[in-house]
């Protein structure tokens, strides 16, 4: 394929296959490769315009034509032979102007000196010297060769994709001359590119052949005598033996594959118990079955409606519910379910993260709680219905009070008078203005003394109610102040502080206080009452003074011999007994009056207490308080209460004691009264039983007080109830 | 140190000494985090709610003697071994020592949980007990895709996928499902083993959505012990069912995904072998079940016969045997193969399926029942019913055969409820949920005197239908003049007790003048209402706290419940009313 009668060129055409890369910069560092780092050089210079030759004859093909193919062709042409000699020595001398040195190739040699020397004789020098001129040197006459016309660029690259062996075209500088390598020569650099000797049939690892003659010499090179680790076995070679053989022994170092066992095997075999380490197990629980609403097809009531959907979005995210059901018609719309790797995760979170904890699950009815109660159609009579209404005071009735025969009932209320009812007709026998609030009004316990005691403001009056005929005089005698008394010497007295006078406006006694009185409590003797003040905190003075007790007989006013801790709140005498009780706001304290002795303290335990009472056989005390509990106490029992019941929401402001009937009742703030009732059984090894019988409704509420005080009628099972509405009810059976 | 010294500081007993956070136990011993977290999930230890909580209330704590357990563990010894030759590893590796190396690969330690699975789980039932969350976990990877990146290798979805066949196979084989349920998250299914109720749920046999947010490493760590667990689980059931573990399947059907169904005719064959006394290997014996007519639903059937069997089961898997028995079921293109050729040969059916490897083609005449879903279908056989496939799990919760016309193609399907609800105690019955009952029934008293034919029993059942329909109507009449009498009775008693109050009235008036009439009718009417409260008030009053509080959060309980029905109640009057002023 070799075009004789080409142009020599002043460039050396780089190679244009795919391997371009690769050859542009070879790196050839043996002398036996000179003349290729000759054409290397050249093809540093290639920036020269590329000249076109008399390319026309050169057949087209495309560019990348393979190599492979080339090799084809090339075996198939037998002119192939002429190109076994060197690619760069081969010209064409046709068109050199007067060249005739036209050189023989050289067979089969590529070494430096049997080259042909060059047509151009200028030597090494420097290429840009010609540069500008018309020729390029000399040849070996001393003639000038003169440049070859130039192809212009597009016409180069017309004739190198017209030519199918243009990518083996180089262009020799010196020479300016085009040179076609042969595939010989292809195949040299190809395998120098790859660092391997250029001839295939060059063998780099050939068997050392010893020149050097030895068995001739005279002397050995070495006259040493052969070592003794020559001949005896390695110590350290036998150690590592013993070291392999005894791990062979001990089974550490095995030849043969370890054999497949089966990778399940039956584990419950023998079912021995085996016991655990200790800690009870407790198994997770298990996850939620599904309900109806999570169906692919739910009935229609489990989805819910477009507003339902949209009012989750306003509620809390904890309460929102976490599953929206859908409806789908077919089982082939159902779509893969989102969070199903998400559930999965979540539940194994829980598996290992959870702290467990066994709970008691009841499942009971919770009826069942209730605490069995005996009928409340056996603890018949208690009050039940309202029958009648006492009607006429102006302003909230704070306090009443049944005289002992259970005929007439006082009220005392804040509009500043203190009526007196006839109680079967509901009709106001009396009424005293006293212009001041009432706070509390009492009855003497005694029937022939139909004395009424009034605490109002810093006073307590005792007035004559004026029912009882006929012992009108006894009962003038004893409201009589005749002199103020004197100095009394008992240390006890405190007639300084108390003034004892003649109550003007209505017949009766006024003893003056120095502070305000909240409540007024008669003796059962109906000679003794006492009244309490409570009294400022930081007064400790006042806290030996803010209970006294008044003897009526004789005038006389004395203070309770012992100190309070707390501020007093009500007091009350024991129903057969010398015994006092004060409340105070944190609990119950009781003394021996005969005794002077301070007898117990009983822990209510509750916020405020707010009122007392005492069962008439002395034994049981209940407290009221304003956290709306009552308290039962056995004084007997303990100093604790036997029992709480939180019955009213809001404040109880009074509780009350049947005087026969084993009833007590308690008022509140929250408009109703419980009646309860309280059986205290003689056998002092039986519990008091309590059972709540009913709930008293019918006050209305003022200004956030309800009821403010009920009391039992004395022989009846009647309640009355006093309430800010300024009403009095009576509730009978 | 005398034995008794207890530094400074460290509390002898009490909370304090008992339990301890996590932090503390991983320091204790002597581990990562991660290590921790996966002898925990191994080995089953959780963390307990101490009364007094130390450290503080966002802290987990361990009991001591949990961690103790741990402490003594020997796979902590063996992950300690792994985390040393991987260092040894890496540094070869480094070191440029490939020979080291090569020689260190081929040693890498090993584990195995069998011994953990014994631990846990002392005897089989312990495990059966537990294998809930094990299967459903073990389904869900079966479809999950291989992400390489999370982790998640071919060859565990490959074993997952083995595994829950095989569980599937033995559950239908010995008919031990019980119910099955089509939710939105997937299919419920539960079984009885050994007097343990077992659900699981496996996903729609769809692309599932992974999210990123989720650890894999945790979810592979448990899927870890429930593959073994459960390949110790099936391997003891099948050996109790006389057959050999693992199966080995015909290659053709596994190619044809469909491994159920050779996993299914893997134990047919071998109870074949057993009956006829042939000690083949069972390679073999599936080599020739493989050469075996396909065709041939007689095979099921000779199961049905083996006498030592009948003995075993109780009345409940004999009742689903023979639920689909003697029917013939052909599968659509569209339709979820896998789980409805296990729930109906777990019922006794015999199933074919459109594809390669059926075990007969749609055109055979045995045929009963073809499932499709699809809006339409064009070319019918007269002598089956087509109809939906929720159809079949309809049949299977309520354990008889339900009239097919209401799920034939192209119908609006009705309800598919819940088997794991118990309505009564809910407090709210679906429609769908009586109409079932009813033919229930019906099923009962009316099929027993009948010769068990399988047409017959087809009509029977929609005769029922009817008769239940027209059975309610009457009920429903019956009821309605039973409440017009009851109406006209308490008229009539209202109307007595009127005059007789009448009278007592006008006696208290006499007795008593000052009584308003206005207070007497507040007593009488409106204050019921607030005496019934009046009682509750009461009893509440003389409880303890502690069981008031219960009584209280007991009814409020109870009242959301109810509440929940209200809605419910509601929502369906409501559909109704709409219904009614659309069809008007």
């Amino acid at each position: 394929m070799k075009k004789e009668g080409k142009k020599l060129k002043e460039k050396v055409q780089v190679f244009s296959d795919s391997e371009d890369e690769t050859i542009q910069s070879p790196v050839v560092s043996d002398d036996a490769y000179e003349s290729f780092s000759e054409g290397d050089d050249f093809s540093k210079n290639s920036d020269s315009e590329l000249e076109s030759g008399s390319g026309s004859e050169s057949e087209s093909g495309s560019e990348e034509s393979q190599f492979s193919e080339d090799e084809n062709q090339d075996g198939e042409n037998p002119s192939s032979e002429v190109g076994l000699s060197d690619g760069i020595d081969n010209f064409n001398q046709g068109d050199q102007s007067g060249s005739d040195d036209s050189r023989e190739v050289v067979d089969e040699s590529d070494s430096s000196e049997d080259e042909v020397a060059p047509r151009n004789t200028i030597g090494d020098v420097p290429l840009e010297w010609y540069k500008d001129e018309e020729h390029i040197g000399y040849d070996i006459a001393g003639k000038k060769i003169k440049k070859k016309e130039k192809l212009d660029k597009l016409e180069s690259l017309l004739a190198r994709t017209d030519d199918p062996n243009s990518w083996r075209k180089i262009i020799d500088e010196i020479e300016d001359e085009e040179v076609e390598l042969t595939k010989e020569e292809t195949k040299l650099i190809r395998r120098m590119l790859k660092g391997k000797a250029p001839h295939a049939d060059f063998d780099p690892h050939a068997p050392y052949v010893d020149w050097f003659a030895w068995d001739g010499a005279k002397h050995p090179l070495s006259n040493a005598p052969e070592p003794k680790r020559r001949f005896i076995p390695s110590k350290w070679e036998a150690k590592k033996v013993v070291k392999y053989i005894r791990a062979i022994r001990k089974g550490l170092i095995k030849f043969d594959k370890p054999k497949e066992e089966p990778r399940f095997y039956n584990l419950w075999g023998d079912e021995t118990e085996k016991s655990g380490h200790g800690l009870s197990y407790i198994p997770a629980p298990k996850p939620k079955l599904p309900g109806h609403e999570e169906s692919y097809n739910p009935s229609l009531e489990y989805i819910p409606t477009q507003e339902e959907i949209s009012a989750y979005q306003l509620m809390f995210e904890e309460d929102r519910p976490k599953f929206i059901p859908k409806r789908f018609t077919s089982l082939r719309s159902v779509p893969a379910y989102e969070k199903s790797v998400r559930e999965t995760f979540d539940r194994c979170l829980d598996l290992y993260l959870c702290p467990r904890a066994r709970k008691k699950r009841i499942n009971i009815d919770p009826e069942s709680l209730k605490p069995k109660l005996p009928s409340r159609k056996d603890l018949k009579p208690y009050p039940t219905t309202c029958y009648l209404e006492y009607k006429g005071h102006k302003g909230p009735v704070v306090s009443i009070c049944t005289d002992p025969s259970g005929q007439h009932i006082a009220s005392g209320s804040h509009d500043g008078t203190v009526r007196i009812w006839e109680v079967e007709t509901g009709r106001c026998i009396k009424v005293w203005e006293l212009g001041e609030p009432v706070q509390h009004v009492a009855w003497n316990p005694l029937p022939e003394l139909p004395i009424l005691a009034i605490s109002m403001g810093q006073d307590v009056l005792v007035l004559n109610t004026g029912l009882d005929k006929e012992e009108q005089k006894t009962i003038a005698d004893l409201l009589r102040v005749e002199t103020p008394p004197s100095a009394p010497d008992d240390p006890d007295s405190v007639g300084s502080s108390v003034s004892w006078s003649q109550y003007d406006r209505y017949e009766g006694i006024r003893i003056k206080h120095f502070k305000s009185v909240t409540s007024v409590e008669w003796h059962r003797k109906g000679d003794y009452f006492s009244s309490v003040m409570p009294a400022d905190i930081l007064l400790i003075f006042w806290f030996y003074f803010s209970v006294l007790i008044h003897l009526l007989s004789k005038k006389l006013t004395q203070r309770l011999p012992f100190k309070l801790h707390g501020l007093p709140v009500s007091s009350m005498f024991h129903p057969t007994r010398s015994i006092f009780f004060v409340s105070t706001k944190k609990n119950v304290r009781v003394y021996d009056l005969v005794k002077k002795k301070f007898i117990k303290k009983l822990e209510a335990g509750v916020r405020e207490i707010s009122s007392i009472s005492v069962h008439p056989g002395g034994d049981n005390v209940i407290v009221g308080s304003k956290d709306g509990k009552l308290c039962w106490f056995d004084m007997d029992l303990s100093s604790k209460p036997y029992k709480i019941l939180k019955s009213h929401p809001k404040d109880i402001t009074n509780v009350a004691f049947h005087r026969n009937y084993p009833l007590f009742a308690s008022s509140s703030d929250d408009c109703t009264a419980y009646v309860f009732h309280g059986m205290v059984y003689s056998d002092l090894n039986q519990n008091p039983l309590i059972v709540p019988l009913e709930i008293l409704h019918g006050h209305k509420s003022v200004n956030g007080r309800g009821v403010l005080d009920c009391k039992f009628h004395p022989r009846q099972p009647w309640l009355f109830t006093a309430g800010a509405d300024s009403v009095i009810k009576l509730f009978c059976h | 140190m005398p034995k008794h010294y207890r530094p400074a500081g460290k509390k002898k007993e009490g909370n304090a000494a008992r339990y301890i956070t996590r932090s503390q136990a991983v320091k204790y011993l002597q581990v990562s985090l991660s290590v921790f977290r996966r002898l925990c999930i191994f080995k089953g230890v959780f963390p307990r709610d101490p009364k007094k909580k130390v450290k503080g209330n966002h802290h987990t704590y361990y009991h001591m003697k949990d961690i103790l357990f741990l402490k003594h563990e020997p796979l902590l010894d063996k992950f300690r071994e792994m985390r040393a030759y991987e260092k040894k590893v890496k540094k070869a590796v480094s070191k440029k020592n490939k020979d080291l190396a090569e020689r260190l690969l081929t040693r890498k330690p090993t584990y195995t949980l069998d011994m953990l699975i014994r631990e846990r789980y002392p005897k089989f039932i312990d495990a059966l007990r537990d294998l809930d969350d094990c299967l459903t976990m073990v389904h869900l990877f079966a479809t999950l895709p291989a992400i390489e990146r999370e982790n998640i290798q071919a060859e565990r979805i490959h074993n997952c996928r083995g595994l829950s066949l095989e569980w599937q196979a033995y559950i239908s084989r010995t008919h031990k499902l019980r119910k099955a349920f089509i939710s939105v998250k997937g299919i419920y299914y539960q079984a009885e083993v050994e007097g343990q109720k077992v659900t699981w749920l496996t996903p729609h046999a769809l692309q599932q959505v992974m999210p990123q947010d989720v650890d894999y490493k945790i979810m592979l760590t448990f899927l870890e012990f429930y593959e073994t667990l459960l390949g110790f689980v099936n391997l003891r059931l099948y050996h109790s069912i006389k057959l050999k573990y693992p199966p080995i399947l015909d290659p053709r059907l596994k190619a044809l995904a469909a491994d159920l169904y050779a996993l299914t005719r893997y134990a047919d064959a071998k109870d074949r072998a057993i009956g006829a006394n042939n000690e083949e290997s069972e390679l073999r014996l599936a080599q020739l079940q493989d050469q075996l007519p396909a065709n041939e639903p007689g095979a099921l059937m000779n199961l049905v016969e083996n006498v030592t069997d009948d003995n075993e089961e109780d009345e409940e898997t004999r009742a689903c045997k023979s639920l689909f028995q003697n029917k013939t079921f052909f599968l659509g293109r569209e339709v979820p193969r896998e789980s409805l050729l296990f729930v109906i040969t777990a019922f006794g059916g015999v199933v074919s399926w459109e594809g390669d490897g059926a075990p007969f083609e749609e055109s055979n005449q045995d045929i009963n029942y073809q499932i499709v879903d699809r809006p339409t279908q064009s070319h019918r056989f007269i002598s089956r019913d087509y109809i939906q496939p929720q159809w079949v799990f309809d049949c299977i919760n309520a354990r008889i055969l339900l009239p097919t016309e209401e799920y034939m193609v192209g119908k609006v399907l009705p309800p598919h409820l819940s088997p794991f609800v118990d309505d009564e105690a809910e407090g709210y019955v679906p429609e769908y949920a009586e109409t079932i009952k009813r033919l229930q029934a019906a099923a009962r008293k009316e099929i027993l005197p009948m010769p068990g034919g399988e047409d017959d029993d087809l009509e029977n059942a929609q005769n029922l239908l009817a008769e239940g329909i027209i059975d309610r109507t009457k009920a429903k009449e019956a009821a309605e003049r039973r409440q017009k009498m009851a109406l006209h009775e308490k008229q009539y008693h209202e109307e007595l007790q009127k005059e007789m109050q009448g009278m007592q009235e006008t006696s208290d008036l006499n007795a008593d003048e000052i009584k308003t009439d206005g207070d007497e009718e507040t007593d009488d009417t409106p204050a019921s209402q607030p005496f019934i409260d009046d009682d509750t008030n009461m009893s509440m009053v003389s409880m303890s706290r502690k069981r008031r509080r219960l009584y209280e959060a007991m009814m409020l309980s109870k009242e959301r419940k109810k509440a929940n029905v209200e809605t419910l109640e509601t929502r369906k009057k409501n559909i109704e009313k709409k219904k009614k002023t659309s069809s008007d």
